[in-house]
Parts: C-alpha cells; structure tokens; sequence
C-alpha cells in the first residue's frame, strides 16, 4: 500500500478533548476513595482476603468484603510503573504503552459470524479465528492482536490453549488472551514459555503475555478472576485493570456516579496486583457502557460509551497510567451504517482524548459483541486510518506554514504548475492528505462505470484479497511443534476427566 | 370519596410505581371495607397497564419494576385477607439463581422482576449458585420452574451441570427448566435438555408462560 499516509503514529499525540475540569476529576477520585473506605469491594476469594488483611485492609470474613483505607490506594499507585512495555513474537511489533501515542487493536470474542460466502449467521470455528487473525496481522492499525472469535468447535475445557495457538500461528505481534480459569492461565503460561525458550526467559519477558481483571458490578470481583491476580504476582505480566459497569443497571444512571464506582473497582484490583506483585505493570481500563433501559441488554455503541471512556482517560492519566479503552463497539445487527456510526462516534472521541490504547478499535464484531464480520473489519480498519490522520493534527513549522511556496505561486498562479510548488507537495502529501483504501471518492460517471460499487462491496474484496494472500510470519517449526503436542497432552488429560469429547 | 376512587387510586399508585403510597391505599381501601379480592385485581391492574406500555415502549424497566414493587406492597397487606385465595392469582412459583462461578446478577434481577410483576411467585437463589444449593431448594420449595441465569460462555456447562444433578436425584420431571443468558442459544438449551430459553430479560416471560402452559 504505497499510497497510504506515512507513519501515521510517528507524532506524539497531545489530548485534544477533555470533558471533565480538574475539580471534576479530583470530586470523583474522593468519591472512589469514599467507597472503598465505607462501602467495600468483594473479593470472592478466601486467599485473597488474607492477603488484603495482612496489607493493612478491612476484612469482613463472612461478606468477602474488603474495606480499603486510602493510604493502600497511593502505596499502590505509587507502585505501578508509568508505562507498559508489550512484547511480541517479532520484536519489530513491541509496543509501549504510556509515551503519548494513541494505539489501537481489533475486537474479541465472537462465538457467531456472518459467513463469507453464503452471508449466513451462524456459529464460529478454531479456522475463522485463524482467518480474522490472519487480516489482524495484516492491518498495521492493529497494533496487537485479540482472539476475534471464540470458538464454538472447541471443547471450553481446552479452548484457551487452542485460541493462543491459532493466534500465535497467525500473527506474529503481541497476542492478548482468553483465560477461562486458572487452568487456562497456567497453560498459557506454560505456552509462551516454550515460545521464548524457557521459564526463566519467561519472567525476563512475561510481557509476551498480557492478563486482565474484569469487574463483576457493583463492587465485586469473581473467584477465578481474582486467582488470576494472585498467580500474576509471580510473573508482573501487565494486566489490565478493566471495570465493566452498566449505568443504570449495575452502576448509577448518572455517568459522574458510574465513573465513580468504575475508579473504585479498578483501584482495589490495581492494589491485589501491586500486594501480590509490586511493580505490576497496569493499563487503567473499561469495558463499561451504559444498559439499554427498554430491553435490558448494553448499550454499547451509545454516546455514553463514548463520554465514558473519554472520562476514564483523564483520571487514568491523572494518576499516571496508561489508558485502555474499549470504544468502537457496535450494537447493530448487520454492517450497516448504525455500524459505521457507532465505531466511529467513539474511537474518534477516545483517540481525541489521548487514550493510550483502544481495545475494539478495528472493530469487527456486530451485535453487542456476538457476530463478526469480515467486511465489517475492513470497514473498522478504514475508521481507525481516518482517525489517526485527525489525531496527528496539524503540524505548525515554517516549512508546512510554506510561505515561500506561497510566495512562489502568487496570486493567481497554481499549485499543480509551479515547480518548487509540485516539489512541495510531493515531498508532504503523504504527511498530510489521509488516502481512503474502500471509501469511494471517483467521480459519479466512473464511479457508475466501475459498477456503482458501495464501501461494502469494496470491503468484502479487500477482505478476500488479504484471506487469499496474507501469509503471516510463520512460527518457528520447532516450536510449533512443542506448542501442538502440549494442546494434545492437555486435551488428552481434560477430556479423558469431563468425559467430553 | 366514593369506593370506585379508591380503587381507581390503588392502580394509579401501582402504575405510578409508587410502592410507599400502593401500600397506604390497600390499607385504607381495607379499611373502608372494600372486598381484597377486589384491591388485587386493581393492584394487578395496574401491573398490567405498565406491562403494556412497555410493551409498547414506552416505558423504562425501572418503571415496571417499581410497578412491581408497588403491586406486591399492596398484596403484603393483603396476604392475611387473602390466605387461600391468591394462589390461584399466580401463575405458578419460579425458583431463580445464576449458576456457580458466575457473580452477574443485573439479566437475573431483571428477569426475576419482569416474572413477578406478571403474577408469578419468585424466589431468588441469588448469584454463584452451587448445583447442591439449586437441588435442595427445588425439593424444599417444588417450583413449577427453575430459571438458571449464565451471562458468561465458560459459565453456561453449569447450567447443564444443574440439570443432571436434579436428573441424578430423580427430579428432573418435577419441574421445568428454563435458561437463559447473552451467551446461550436455543440450541443450547436443546442440547442439555432444558425446557425453555430465553435470550433476555424481555423474553423470558413469555418463554416462561409457553413452557408453564399459561
């Protein structure tokens, strides 16, 4: 793509929008602070209890309920390094998070897609996470890659292992993952140590792997969550701290309030993972909306969304850490334009307020999170290019302010005849003028002539090109190997005990 | 005031979801010697008007189910006046839980909600709901249904798990099973032989009607 706009990302990002004043944010910090000291977050988890009592916590034993004094909220914070180092399979596709660049990747977790070929709904398979990782690798606006699709042709008791493969063969940047269970967790572990030689290569170089802790609203954390937080305090591979609040369902209607329980939620998860392993590396997350009062579901593609996640990364950068969003997600049931407006609406607002890392970005998945699509994914691909052109601004220097050209030019003179004029814009158009790769900007009678094509026609081509020719770099034979008879050992071992097959 | 108004005001307070005043009516429309058979069917009344708005669209859940509240205040106060007779109001008892390992309770809650203000009896399990506690409480309590809620896809083998251990205790025929959850399916449902699905909140009082034969 020789005519694509040049290093989109090489301009550090300054914030472009801001929504809440520094009153605002410090009113929600002690509202957060408030409830951890009088209300508590419930950690499912006997251990984890222990833990926090011994750092100085208040346990109810019984309620599972851990009151948090703020004095343990800043020994955390201050604990928790400014940025976050992901590394991939190929070196050349690390990222650091927390150095002013907005990044951005695809979506997760589909268990239905639309077809390819018939355009039918129906469940999804280990060989579409292949293929959707597969157009991941290919777009470079996919930073690092998520599972787009959950299997459903995977026993679950297996399917963790089965999903980093597919991942880890069809990609080779960082690969975010699934863990069902703890199980899951540990196996991954123990996978990513055969992919970079061994255990103790693995602790130099956990951030291979990455790790969340979601919240279970209001206020509470699942028991295989939280023992996900403890086992992570022997490798500090960088987690997410992700609270999934639904105003008006499981948080307040008023959004102020929602964040309020969201920073509270994020903070007792961002002390477990500072207790169990100082020096954690964290990226201050949401995968919060609001609830869709008339049908009991999320709202996901909702302004709220978007306000929200804005929100979120000016208390994330208030406190120092990097932000991961979750913006771009889409409640529409088909790739229309509901679709392209809801993804739009909130990446361009989360990347306009400097959100470090955008999760859902290069979206691909209709319907709340359920059905991916491949066209849709081209389409999401296409937003995100748009976006980064807005993000980089407009740089301001004597040689883009171009007063000698326009000197040279003059009045009634052209740009497309003078020569040091065509100079100048052959060395800056790429810099400067975003160039579309399915939006249509032909004029009407050779638009006509090529067929009338809509952006989702052209998208659906694009898809087939890269699933056609996109050969991703291929793991190294030998370990592909160990990582497949591992998968079989496991499978073997699990099945044989559920008695699943 | 006239009986009829007081009546009148009773559903009113019920479609307004307004639980503190339905109360205060049902006592005072008592008291003034109206028969209780009566005040419920103004009390229902006025649950049925909200569902149809809803219906429509236009209201909110947290309309309907302050309407709830509203209507089942005014049936506390009518319980003792009506010992005998309400049972053949409702439309029969569900038990509801969301299954272990999953701590969702906001799909479950609403559910829960939607199916009382239509005149079933709920008891709530609350969430991460053992197996064992689901089948102690369905031999204690013999619900005509069993609702399991799983908002997560590792959590949904639990619902199965639920019905094979009341297989295992030879009650399964005792009571119909209903699912539900974002992630589950009718197919699903059919695979581990539940009696009924439901995809959301919405939805799960009718599947709940169809599978209980109302």
């Amino acid at each position: 793509m020789q005519t694509r706009l040049k290093d989109l990302s090489a301009k550090k990002c300054v914030a472009m929008l801001e929504i809440l004043s520094r009153d605002d944010i410090y009113r929600i910090h002690m509202a957060s602070l408030e409830i951890l000291e009088q209300v508590g977050v419930v950690f499912k988890h006997k251990e984890a209890l222990k833990i926090f009592e011994d750092a100085g916590a208040i346990v109810d034993h019984r309620r599972e309920l851990v009151k948090i004094p703020e004095h343990l909220v800043k020994w955390a914070l201050d604990k928790t390094p400014r940025q976050v180092d992901l590394l991939a399979r190929n070196p050349h596709h690390n990222l650091r998070l927390g150095d002013g660049h907005v990044h951005y990747t695809n979506g997760y977790g589909a268990d239905h897609v639309i077809d390819f070929e018939t355009g039918q709904r129906r469940e999804s398979t280990i060989k579409d996470l292949e293929d959707f990782t597969r157009m991941a690798d290919y777009f470079d606006n996919v930073e690092y890659v998520y599972p787009s699709i959950f299997p459903r042709d995977v026993p679950k008791a297996i399917v963790d292992r089965y999903i980093y493969l597919a991942l880890l063969r069809n990609t080779s940047k960082h690969c975010a993952n699934s863990f069902l269970d703890l199980d899951g967790f540990r196996d991954i572990v123990k996978m990513a140590t055969i992919l970079v030689g061994d255990e103790e290569e693995f602790v130099r170089k956990s951030a291979i792997l990455d790790t969340n802790a979601t919240s279970g609203p209001p206020l509470k954390y699942a028991e295989h969550t939280v023992a996900c937080i403890i086992e992570n305090g022997k490798y500090k591979m960088p987690a997410t701290i992700e609270s999934a609040a639904l105003s008006g369902g499981t948080a307040p209607v008023t959004i102020a309030g929602t964040l309020a329980q969201m920073n509270a939620e994020n903070l007792a998860a961002l002390l477990l993972y500072q207790i169990v392993g100082p020096g954690t590396p964290i990226i201050y997350g949401t995968i919060a909306s609001n609830l869709d009062l008339k049908t009991g579901i999320p709202a996901v593609g909702s302004p709220e969304c978007g306000l929200i996640n804005v929100a979120l990364v000016q208390i994330a950068h208030h406190y120092n850490l990097p932000f991961y969003g979750t913006a771009g997600v889409i409640d529409a049931k088909v790739p229309d334009e509901q679709a392209a407006i809801e993804t739009l609406q909130n990446v361009l607002l989360t990347a306009l307020a400097g959100g470090d890392f955008i999760h859902d970005a290069v979206y691909s998945i209709l319907e709340t999170g359920l059905t991916a699509c491949h066209e849709q994914f081209v389409v999401g691909y296409e937003i995100v290019d748009r976006v980064k052109r807005i993000v980089q601004g407009i740089e301001v220097t004597d040689e883009t302010l171009a007063l000698d050209i326009i000197k040279d030019v003059g009045v009634e003179g052209s740009y497309l005849k003078q020569r040091s004029a065509l100079r100048h814009t052959r060395k800056h158009l790429l810099q400067e003028h975003w160039q579309p790769t399915i939006s249509d900007r032909l004029p009407r009678n050779i638009w006509a002539s090529k067929g009338s094509r809509t952006i989702l026609q052209n998208a659906k081509d694009k898809a087939r090109e890269i699933l056609e020719n996109h050969k991703p770099e291929p793991l190294d034979r030998d370990v592909e190997a160990r990582l497949g008879s591992f998968i079989k050992e496991v499978a073997k071992k699990k099945l044989s005990m559920t008695g699943v097959m | 005031m006239a009986s009829e108004d007081i009546l009148r005001l009773v559903r009113r307070a019920v479609a307004d979801g307004d639980p503190e005043r339905a109360e205060e009516l049902t006592r005072e429309a008592m008291t003034k010697g109206q028969p209780p058979l009566g005040i419920l069917e103004s009390l229902v009344t006025g649950v049925r008007e909200l569902g149809e708005k809803f219906g429509k669209g236009e209201l909110f859940i947290p309309d309907l189910i302050m309407g709830g509240q509203a209507m089942k205040a005014g049936s506390e106060v009518l319980k003792p006046a009506l010992k005998g007779q309400d049972k053949e109001r409702m439309l029969g008892t569900i038990l509801i839980g969301t299954v272990k390992g999953d701590i969702h309770s906001i799909g479950k809650d609403i559910v829960a909600t939607m199916l009382e203000s239509e005149g079933f009896e709920i008891h709530d399990l609350g969430e991460d709901v053992q197996d064992e506690a689901f089948v102690k409480r369905v031999k204690e309590l013999n619900p005509d249904c069993l609702g399991l809620s799983s908002l997560m896809t590792m959590t949904m083998p639990a619902q199965r798990d639920v019905i094979e251990a009341l297989g295992r205790e030879g009650i399964r025929n005792n009571v119909k099973v209903l699912i539900g959850g974002a992630p589950t399916t009718r197919q699903w449902a059919d695979e581990i032989a539940a009696d009924g699905w439901a995809g959301d909140a919405v939805s799960a009082t009718k599947e709940a009607k169809r599978i209980l034969g109302n």
